[in-house]
């Protein structure tokens, strides 16, 4: 399965895709956290510790003048499960995290990077690899095609006036941009179950999983701790678990031959 | 005085920068609270509303439309693109996503 989870910027989307990528990883499958955050958040749900570890730049070769495709692209003779294999981190129950790199001063620095990353998850066999992947927060990123992997879109949503309204400009993507996706919700720290309902109405999407705030992954938070690691038998986490179970119910398999304009651009 | 504030997403600074802006007005001073993230959250924080907030003309869309033929000044954008909120804050919106064309 390929989940991209966005939404407004601290919403929990880093804390929800280490947890949720941790917990399918568990069940035997072979995971990537992909990170197109340029902020750190995702490393710390792995269990990793804040690293660089960009792609580096020689993984990637610049093509030839007067040539058509992309500017760089992988070098030859590395395809894309040794990239995968050479440039992930390897994290907490032995998901892959794959990023493209931190903003380290001039923007200029990670397009190399990008393009290995963009390549390689075009590439990565979608029967061998489960993509979950975690989106800068807002509305910018969504739209410049870094959740293009994705066969669905997963908002997560707090039950706020301001994260409603992000997931609604998010969600009007959903006849344009993504018109061949899921697009649908995930709730995060509610505190009573109406909360998930007000999150159905004001976001006008389906919601397919709901966690309830967890007073032990704040704690974990600030001691920069996974919620798996630092209150695993919480509620949030046993949310996380039901969601994933959802998810490979309702949404494994290739979705991907559904998806008509990937294949016009593949 | 011109004050920006940033941070994490999610760490407070739509809610902080609308508190801010309305203390000030309401100690007399001439409030501009400019919202330049492009996914516009201030005028919910500043207490102009849900609907209001998403209604807001935002400046960078609609200069693009009209293909301006020169750069406005600060004064004509602010009186232009502006509106009123609680304690005479002026609130403005530099840009937000729009419904993509189809495909």
């Amino acid at each position: 399965m390929r989940i991209a989870f966005v939404g407004k910027g601290g919403a929990g989307k880093s804390t929800i895709v280490g947890t949720f990528a941790r917990l399918l990883a568990r069940t035997g499958r072979d995971v990537v956290a992909v990170d197109s955050d340029p902020m750190p958040g995702l490393s710390f749900a792995l269990g990793l510790p804040v690293i660089e570890r960009p792609i580096p730049d020689d993984a990637v070769v610049e093509k030839a003048e007067g040539t058509e495709g992309p500017r760089y692209r992988l070098r030859p003779g590395l395809d894309a499960t040794a990239a995968l294999q050479a440039y992930g981190a390897l994290g907490a129950d032995g998901v892959r995290l794959l990023s493209f790199g931190k903003t380290r001063g001039d923007w200029g620095d990670i397009i190399r990077g990008q393009h290995a990353w963009s390549q390689i998850l075009d590439e990565l066999p979608h029967d061998r690899f489960d993509l979950i992947g975690d989106l800068p927060g807002g509305t910018r990123q969504p739209m410049t095609g870094w959740s293009k992997y994705a066969d669905v879109i997963a908002i997560v949503v707090e039950p706020t006036a301001k994260s409603f309204a992000t997931a609604r400009r998010l969600s009007s993507l959903r006849d344009s941009k993504w018109a061949y996706h899921h697009v649908v919700a995930v709730a995060n720290r509610i505190s009573e179950p109406a909360d998930t309902v007000t999150v159905a109405q004001r976001s006008g999407l389906r919601v397919v999983g709901a966690m309830p705030f967890d007073e032990g992954v704040a704690s974990a938070d600030r001691l920069g701790m996974a919620p798996l690691d630092g209150a695993p038998d919480g509620p949030f986490v046993a949310a996380v678990a039901a969601l994933v179970e959802y998810c490979v119910a309702r949404f494994d398999g290739s979705l991907k031959s559904q998806n008509p304009i990937k294949e016009a651009v593949a | 005085m011109k004050i920006a504030v940033v941070g994490k997403g999610g760490s407070g600074k739509t809610t902080t920068s609308g508190v801010l802006a309305r203390t000030l007005a309401r100690q007399g001073h001439s409030v501009v609270a400019l919202d330049c993230d492009t996914n516009p959250n201030l005028g919910i924080s500043l207490g102009v509303g849900d609907d209001e907030t998403e209604r807001l003309a935002t400046m960078r869309q609609t200069l693009d439309e009209e293909g301006i033929g020169h750069a406005p000044s600060w004064d004509e954008l602010i009186e232009r693109f502006g509106t009123d909120g609680p304690d005479g804050v002026r609130l403005a919106v530099v840009s937000r996503i729009q419904n993509p064309e189809p495909g």
